[in-house]
């Protein structure tokens, strides 16, 4: 079974938001809701001694998918081709019942971070697709020749993202710029992480650095204003 | 999931909750894929086009392609192949979109109707030929009543740059005064300085002058064995992955991830500094003695590279306690010391073998040490005279600097301080790449020149992974002169075209020789070109000597622009003279300059006749006070020939769409001053030349003066051909190629660039070369050595040299200097005007003064460029204000929590007369002429962000402005410059200038905060953006024309013009 996710690396990623705004070009997201957001793990310590590190989140493509269970009509589904966990939007009947079930949003869908959104114009929930509509047949190895390739097309936040922080591919591909990376942070030593919640077992991997930061999910509290 | 849904739903519908009607035929859609072009729905087939492009949103460049359908960009993403930025794109870049189409683009010409003031601004659509001729009109009125001074110009670095054409236009109308808010705030101290210490490139990330880190990181490059050698890079005040995002902050993530070290200081915990070996958080304004620091420990422990310090350095100079100059071979051993060519000087030092002084010749350091080991810090008798060496004159200056003292005053740990000056001296190569903080600060000169001896000291120079080399070719040995600078004007250019400036590195009496060369008026049968003559050289050595604040400023003239505060004092009080009509080419002058309420009072209240304005926006200046605006391209239709790349890489920039009748930059310019020139020219014996009193017939000139207006082409047609002529040759295309053929050839092909190969790029060694008086090439300087110690600025001060040539500038007051009446040729530590309490700070910070006991500072933030992208609404929901970042201990001092909104004030926002005694001043309030109430606007508010991103008693906000303060939506319109912008409490009024630069305090600076509340007219919520997004109307059209995206009646050709009109005979 496919497993296609994003890598982010977090000894990488500066949190300069160009994803949130690569995926609202692409997907046409309304302002107010953010099917990624770039969260600050806000310092910890006094200064000057504090460490910090950004997390960008979005649907964390979850092994266990409780969205799907969740769902009353299966607007909520996993592609049959690839297994990317989607939405369809003609079934869904705006009831919310997934946004109570995704540990990582928030249940209205409307207050960040959460990955899952209420589009209340179009009584829909939504949420980050992998851009399916670009990548649904591709390898996740770029062709820099033709960026739109659909062999090989990625997520326009993959292909943009200011530090090379993301990644894009499915885990049982090994040779899938997302297995690729993964692989060799595990073989440099760098801390591999997930956004663990209860009964998700999510599929999208983070890698930072101890000496970047110690690695505390999204943090302990929250980011001070929403938008920092 | 339906994919038919998603391709054919329209961006438009999606990205906007406003109600705006879409103009029929759009096809702006926002998922797609060239295959993809499916013929569903209504809107019918519709061909997508990819281009090559390269992103203007900031300083730096980042190749890009861009995805045009139906006339309409709908998609932009990076160059893969670029080689720095490696396929990522910023969101400055992606913003490009709704800012081409932003219900704010300005696309017609537009004339003021209503009085001055956001309040009762209203505009009417005027033709091109009758806004040149108004614009030309006003500016020819003015000359004529007032004399050529009456005219000035005024350009910044956000969105248009039109650097060339604002410095040049008011010279060609014989005027002297033109400004930019950046300039000795923004770059020039720091290329300056490294001109005037080894004519080199600077030490500036930004500005794309370190280049050497970034090489060999793309896969494309190593591929060609190319590869990255930077060891150790210290980021001072700068914060490349915030300023330039996706080039030098992509590169950055490379670097550290090849394992490259960093140092980082800033006040800020920026991403940088998050990502840093090593951060040094220094109290804003204290750079000057943390740089001291690092010298005290270099200097003492001998960390620095001996041979190139002794040989290739004057650090071994003695220098004459007298003239503050090194004393000269000739002087202490006669004539036959000289044993160099005459333009190669033999100076002098202490032989360290004999511990004598001896002369100290340039050369070949394996010769040159057969006969004199030159003692770096040394002391002697030179002619009786208690002399020492520059190193030891560094020494002595940096003495009150041990770790513990920088500690304590720069609040930075002294082990971390220890901690970064090994890990900078340890590796095999290293260098430091610099920020524009300094430049906002008093310390605008002593920090730059502190930044660049460090890395020559090491010998961090022209070697790989060195940030102090350069690049192209070397020449073969023995053919190279020895290295000289021409001045004034970028690269020297007015100094090569007009004569004026002194070539450094010539004899004195070559330079006299080539003044005397030049013919007293044009000889069509001698070897000069027209604009080469003596009148013309008088005149803009004239121009030179009158222009404002030059006196005590001296360095401004590296980019001939004036010094922005006299300039205002100019237009409040008439003298020396009254700036009258202004020609402004770029962005937000409020958002930008500092002190911007006091531009705001002098433009309102002491009044400028007549403003012209050239921007692709409306912003808070235009709204405000401009009485005529043309409407400029936007990046996407704007075709550039200049070169723009990333490291070896060339690539295109193609006016891909266009709209309304926008054009080119250089083109207002050149056809206004054309036009007024004409006027002009009939009336020469009525017009008087500045400040001469003498009329243009008396001084033998016509206008256009010289060259007229410099820098890019009076039409669309011209910046095409110079745009085919670069990369025609990759696209097949044949001489005489047009922009449809262009177009047609480009289309779909992402190879369009040009490279040059890595062995003509990155090279090495130039400084080591044989030139061809068989002396080793050296370095541009009166030494031909690096000036550690920068005599330049020494002279510089006294007359005007290298710039103000053959006829002299008057010597600077000596209130003005800190290094006795001088300029100071060493990083030093002048005292801080305004700052929070520091213990023991002595002398080195004025009384405390517990109304402002906080320090503030500034710095990029991701969303924005200078003053652009604030109508953006993808960019400011995400960033709605600029948060103040503060520590929690400070907040909980006054009381404040997470998400406050709160007031910041600043000796700018309360009534008291400056006390021009007590630090650095124009002329004129030196003479006690002018007397200025510091109180010129109320405080600004923001919201407060509590974190330990800073330390105690620091602040931290970037400049802001908020256009949504005169949307049509507003009941009560505001220009949006006051509200919430840090410039509006910065120090352009009480004075505190950079010696050199005239630079004022942009940060580190002193203020209060308390709590308040968000002013009226700010939008906070995302949703409150919608009247940004590009559906909604645009702003300045007519009702009927309707909104900017996909209305087939606004996308145009390029507007043609006829032939312009000629200007006057030859000169």
């Amino acid at each position: 079974m496919p497993m296609r996710v994003l890598v982010i690396d977090l000894d990488r990623c500066s949190g300069c938001d160009s994803c949130v705004v690569a995926c609202k070009f692409e997907n046409n997201v309304a302002l107010g809701n953010y099917w990624n957001h770039v969260k600050p793990v806000i310092p910890i310590g006094t200064h000057p001694d504090i460490d910090m590190y950004w997390v960008p989140i979005q649907c964390q493509q979850c092994v266990n998918s409780p969205c799907v269970a969740a769902c009353p009509t299966g607007a909520s589904y996993r592609d049959p081709d690839n297994n990317v966990v989607l939405i369809d939007k003609e079934k869904c009947i705006g009831d919310k019942a997934c946004l109570v079930a995704c540990p990582y949003s928030n249940d209205e869908g409307n207050i960040r971070p959460s990955v899952r959104w209420f589009n209340a114009a179009e009584n829909v929930v939504e949420k980050c697709t992998l851009c399916n509509h670009l990548t649904a047949t591709s390898d996740g190895v770029e062709n820099r020749e033709d960026t739109t390739d659909p062999a090989h097309a990625v997520p326009p936040c993959v292909h943009n993202c200011s530090c090379g922080a993301r990644h894009y591919g499915d885990l049982e591909d090994p040779n899938s710029d997302a297995s690729k990376v993964l692989a060799q942070a595990e073989a440099d030593g760098r801390g591999i992480h997930s956004i663990e919640a209860e009964g998700a077992s999510p599929a999208v991997k983070y890698i930072l650095s101890e000496e970047i930061a110690t690695w505390r999910g999204l943090g302990a509290e929250e980011a001070p204003t929403r938008f920092l | 999931m339906n994919q038919a849904t998603m391709t054919r739903r329209s961006f438009v519908q999606s990205a906007t909750v406003a109600g705006a009607a879409l103009a029929a035929g759009s096809a702006l859609t926002g998922c797609f894929s060239p295959s993809d072009s499916g013929d569903e729905g209504t809107g019918g087939a519709s061909e997508i086009s990819m281009y090559v492009s390269i992103c203007h949103g900031c300083i730096q460049a980042c190749p890009c392609k861009v995805y045009v359908s139906d006339g309409v960009v709908v998609k932009i993403e990076g160059h893969p192949d670029a080689p720095t930025s490696q396929g990522s794109l910023c969101m400055k870049a992606l913003n490009q979109i709704h800012t081409c189409y932003s219900p704010r683009r300005v696309l017609y010409p537009l004339k003021r109707t209503g009085a001055r003031g956001a309040a009762t601004a209203a505009w009417e659509r005027v033709s091109w030929d009758e806004a040149i001729e108004l614009a030309s009109s006003k500016i020819a009125e003015a000359i004529e009543k007032y004399g050529t001074y009456a005219f000035f110009c005024s350009v910044g670095g956000g969105g248009a740059y039109s650097f060339m054409q604002a410095m040049t236009t008011p010279m060609a109308l014989g005027s002297p005064t033109v400004f930019e808010p950046g300039c000795a705030q923004c770059y020039l101290p720091r290329i300056a300085v490294a001109g005037y210490m080894y004519n080199g490139a600077d030490q500036s990330i930004a500005d794309c002058a370190v280049l050497e880190p970034f090489k060999g990181l793309a896969p494309l490059e190593e591929a060609k064995g190319v590869t990255q050698n930077t060891k150790v890079l210290v980021l001072w005040a700068a914060q490349p992955s915030v300023s330039q995002t996706a080039q030098s902050g992509r590169a950055m993530a490379e670097l550290r991830a090849r394992g490259c070290k960093t140092i980082v200081v800033d006040p800020n915990f920026s991403p940088d500094a998050v990502k840093a070996t090593i951060h040094l958080p220094v109290r804003p304004g204290s750079d000057d003695a943390l740089i001291l620091a690092w010298y005290r420990v270099i200097l003492d422990e001998k960390l620095y590279d001996e041979e190139f310090t002794k040989y290739y350095t004057n650090m071994p100079f003695l220098i004459n306690p007298d003239t503050k100059l090194p004393w000269l071979a000739t002087e202490v051993f006669g004539a036959e010391a000289q044993t160099t060519p005459d333009n190669t000087p033999v100076y002098v030092c202490v032989d360290e073998n004999t511990g004598q002084i001896a002369p100290l010749p340039f050369g070949d350091p394996a010769e040159v040490s057969k006969t004199v080991n030159p003692q770096v810090l040394a002391r002697a008798d030179v002619l009786g005279k208690s002399s020492r060496s520059a190193a030891q004159v560094y020494r002595d200056e940096a003495d009150p600097w041990t770790l513990e003292k920088a500690e304590e005053f720069c609040w930075v740990p002294r082990d971390r301080i220890r901690a970064a000056i090994d890990l900078y001296t340890s590796a095999e190569v290293a260098g430091i790449a610099n920020g524009v903080a300094s430049d906002m600060e008093e310390t605008a000169s002593q920090v730059p020149i502190g930044l660049c001896g460090l890395d020559m000291i090491m010998g961090y120079v022209n070697k790989p992974g060195a940030t102090l080399t350069q690049n192209g070719p070397l020449p073969p040995d023995g053919e190279a002169p020895r290295p000289t600078r021409f001045w004034n004007g970028f690269g020297g250019m007015f100094g090569q075209m007009y004569g004026i400036g002194y070539e450094v590195g010539a004899t004195r009496e070559a330079n006299e020789g080539r003044i005397a060369a030049i013919p007293e008026d044009w000889d069509p049968e001698g070897p000069m070109p027209p604009f080469m003559t003596q009148k013309t050289l008088y005149a803009m050595n004239q121009l030179l000597i009158d222009r404002l604040g030059m006196k005590n400023h001296k360095g401004l003239y590296e980019w001939c622009h004036s010094h922005i505060p006299t300039v205002r004092e100019a237009i409040e009080t008439g003298e020396p003279f009254k700036p009258r009509v202004w020609f402004d080419m770029s962005g937000n002058k409020f958002a930008v300059l500092g002190s911007a309420g006091a531009w705001y009072n002098a433009i309102m209240n002491d009044g400028v006749d007549f403003i012209i304005a050239q921007y692709p926006m409306i912003t808070s200046f235009q709204i405000e006070v401009a009485d005529l605006i043309f409407p400029l391209e936007e990046w996407l239709e704007a075709t550039n020939a200049s070169a723009f790349g990333q490291l070896n890489y060339a690539f295109p920039s193609p006016g891909i769409i266009h709209l309304g009748e926008t054009v080119p930059n250089s083109v207002p310019p050149k056809r206004v001053i054309d036009a007024a020139a004409a006027k002009l020219n009939e009336k020469l014996d009525s017009i008087t030349f500045g400040a001469t009193g003498k009329s243009m017939t008396e001084m033998g000139l016509q206008f256009p003066l010289g060259l007229g207006v410099l820098g890019g082409a009076d039409s669309e047609d011209a910046e095409w051909a110079a745009q085919i002529a670069n990369f025609g040759p990759v696209l097949g295309l044949e001489e005489g190629a047009t922009r449809d053929d262009y177009l047609a050839a480009a289309k779909n092909r992402s190879d369009v660039y040009n490279v040059t190969p890595p062995d003509q790029y990155w090279t090495y060694g130039q400084h080591l070369v044989t030139a061809n008086d068989g002396l080793p090439v050296g370095f541009g300087t009166e030494s031909r050595k690096c000036e550690v110690y920068c005599t330049l600025v020494i002279k510089m001060g006294r007359n005007g040299f290298p710039y103000c040539y053959p006829r002299e500038q008057a010597p600077i007051d000596p209130r003005v200097g800190t290094f006795g009446g001088d300029y100071s040729p060493i990083c030093n530590v002048p005292q801080q005007k305004e700052a929070p309490e520091v213990a023991n700070a002595g002398n080195f910070i004025a009384p405390y003064d517990p109304e402002f006991p906080l320090a503030i500072t500034s710095g990029r933030v991701y969303y924005f460029h200078h003053g652009t992208m604030r109508h953006s609404a993808f960019a400011r929901e995400l960033y709605p204000v600029s948060p103040v970042r503060i520590n929690p201990k400070t907040a909980a001092e006054y009381g404040i929590a997470n998400g406050d909104w709160v007031e910041i004030s600043s000796r700018r926002t309360q009534g008291e007369t400056y006390d021009h005694t007590r630090s650095v001043g124009t002329e004129l309030s030196y003479s006690g002429t002018k007397a200025q109430n510091t109180k010129t606007a109320e405080p600004i508010r923001t919201v407060a962000y509590v974190a330990e991103v800073v330390a105690p008693n620091v602040l931290w906000l970037e400049r802001f402005w908020n256009p949504e303060c005169f949307d049509s939506t507003q009941s009560t319109k505001t220009g949006g410059w006051a509200e919430c912008n840090i410039n509006v409490i910065t120090n352009a009024v009480d004075p505190n200038f950079n010696e050199v630069f005239g630079s004022y305090t942009n940060r580190g600076f002193a203020v209060n905060i308390k709590k308040s509340e968000k002013p009226a007219n700010i939008w906070f919520e995302p949703t409150e953006f919608a009247p940004f997004l590009p559906d909604t109307k645009n702003e300045y059209l007519p009702d009927d024309i309707g909104a900017a995206i996909g209305n087939r009646d606004l996308i145009t050709p390029p507007v043609v013009f006829p032939a312009a009109a000629p200007a006057g005979g030859d000169q």
